[in-house]
């Protein structure tokens, strides 16, 4: 049985990687809202139709290929022409850029569910269609792809191990790291499992509260 | 911009062959991964509507874990953790049984859902009209829940096929682990992943297009 001194010491050389983990989760998500954000607009309201097409293709590349290669695009295949990205840098934009084609994805198909008489009826009313997407059609798209966001926060919260791929120094890299000193390799994984599973709990705690406190349309 | 191809005339014939045989490989580990996900995910759908208290709570626990957890950290428990007590799996194993684990949650999810979709009524009418439990559930329930589910499951797989490239860190020789290879041999990083990341999107874009062609509108 592994004593109690072995599981602290693990449980610190874990802890050190948590500040990254949040940090990259963070980072990555605030790129990927509002960048998403940005190109459902464009996407939904602008009509040009190459914009609509580049947005398309972006979306698809994104969203067809595995995190882990276009972080090594980033990390290595990059350096390779002299842009050297740190691992953190790589993998903020690694993930954001991700991120901003599910969320883009997620808050179209938001847009997508409003009924047309919202619209027409605040263009009616007398609202300038920049007002009509501001004040009526943005906070009720917002609601409804409320749970596909909260979804898709704590989807990244796990996706951020994949970093340590690049040797950004996040939880799963210091399990790694430690097993190659230490040989404890079946407590030091339970326990990084572990680990996730409690910065996760309250995250998706939080995303049923803001679901339950917003999500609901009041008719 | 010449410059970034050149490579592929050069040595593409050195390549091509690497590569297909990596995405045939990645293929088929996505595929029989996403089989036992299926299986392992029914069974979990049947936990979910046992009658049997203390099977719900285990697939409600069950799914929890799962959804806070990193693949990541779950191929490394199989692969590295548990041959410390004794049980060894090959690296293609465990990389099917960690992925279908992880995956399995999802299925379960996206059945209830499906089930959830049909009103009850459909059933009621069924057993009203002569048909035994069994008979509605086959005849009636299953292929409205089919199709309801079909869509959401390709977009499941699609999501497996590109983290089956995780399996690389465990030293599974597909797509991922290829490209890392031959990036060490050849130097030239970024078009080496970029062909990698073709060859991804070559074999998920074709399940993502049929999905949204397959998708039935929210009612």
């Amino acid at each position: 049985m592994a004593d109690l001194n072995l599981v602290t010491s693990v449980a610190q050389g874990l802890f050190a990687g948590v500040g990254v983990t949040v940090l990259v989760t963070v980072a990555s998500l605030a790129v990927a809202v509002m960048l998403g954000f940005a190109l459902a607009l464009v996407r939904q309201f602008a009509g040009i139709r190459l914009l609509n097409l580049a947005i398309d293709a972006y979306c698809e590349i994104l969203c067809n290929v595995p995190a882990l290669t276009h972080l090594f695009i980033l990390y290595f295949g990059l350096a390779s022409l002299g842009i050297r990205l740190t691992s953190m840098a790589a993998a903020v934009l690694g993930l954001g850029l991700i991120g901003t084609a599910i969320t883009c994805a997620i808050l179209r198909a938001g847009f997508a569910a409003l009924p047309h008489g919202q619209a027409e009826a605040a263009l009616a009313a007398g609202l300038t269609p920049l007002q009509v997407i501001s004040d009526i059609l943005t906070p009720q798209a917002m609601r409804i792809a409320l749970p596909g966001l909260g979804n898709y926060a704590v989807q990244l919260l796990k996706d951020t191990s994949v970093v340590s791929a690049i040797a950004a120094p996040e939880i799963m890299f210091f399990a790694r790291s430690m097993v190659t000193s230490s040989f404890q390799t079946t407590l030091i994984y339970s326990m990084a499992a572990a680990l996730y599973l409690l910065l996760s709990l309250p995250l998706m705690q939080a995303t049923r509260m803001l679901e339950r406190r917003y999500g609901r349309l009041k008719g | 911009m010449t410059g970034f191809f050149a490579p592929y005339g050069d040595y593409g014939s050195e390549w091509l062959p690497l590569l297909v045989k990596a995405t045939f490989n990645t293929a088929a580990l996505s595929v029989s991964a996403f089989a036992l996900a299926l299986v392992l995910g029914l069974l979990l759908s049947l936990c979910q509507r046992s009658p049997f208290a203390v099977l719900r709570r285990f697939a409600a626990v069950y799914v929890t874990v799962v959804r806070g957890v990193p693949l990541l950290a779950v191929l490394f428990l199989l692969y590295f953790g548990l041959p410390g007590i004794g049980i060894v799996f090959d690296a293609f194993g465990a990389a099917v049984l960690g992925l279908a684990l992880c995956f399995a949650a999802q299925v379960a999810e996206l059945l209830r859902a499906g089930l959830k979709a049909i009103p009850a009524g459909q059933a009621e009418a069924a057993l009203a009209v002569g048909f035994t439990p069994a008979q509605s559930f086959r005849l009636i329930i299953l292929p409205q829940v089919a199709r309801v589910v079909l869509s959401p499951m390709i977009v499941t797989f699609v999501s497996l096929l590109k983290d089956s490239s995780l399996a690389s860190l465990i030293t599974v020789d597909e797509l991922a682990l290829t490209g890392r290879a031959m990036a060490t041999e050849y130097f030239l990083p970024l078009q080496i992943y970029v062909a990698v990341g073709v060859c991804y999107f070559a074999i998920a874009w074709p399940f993502s297009a049929l999905s949204r062609r397959l998708a039935v509108p929210a009612r």
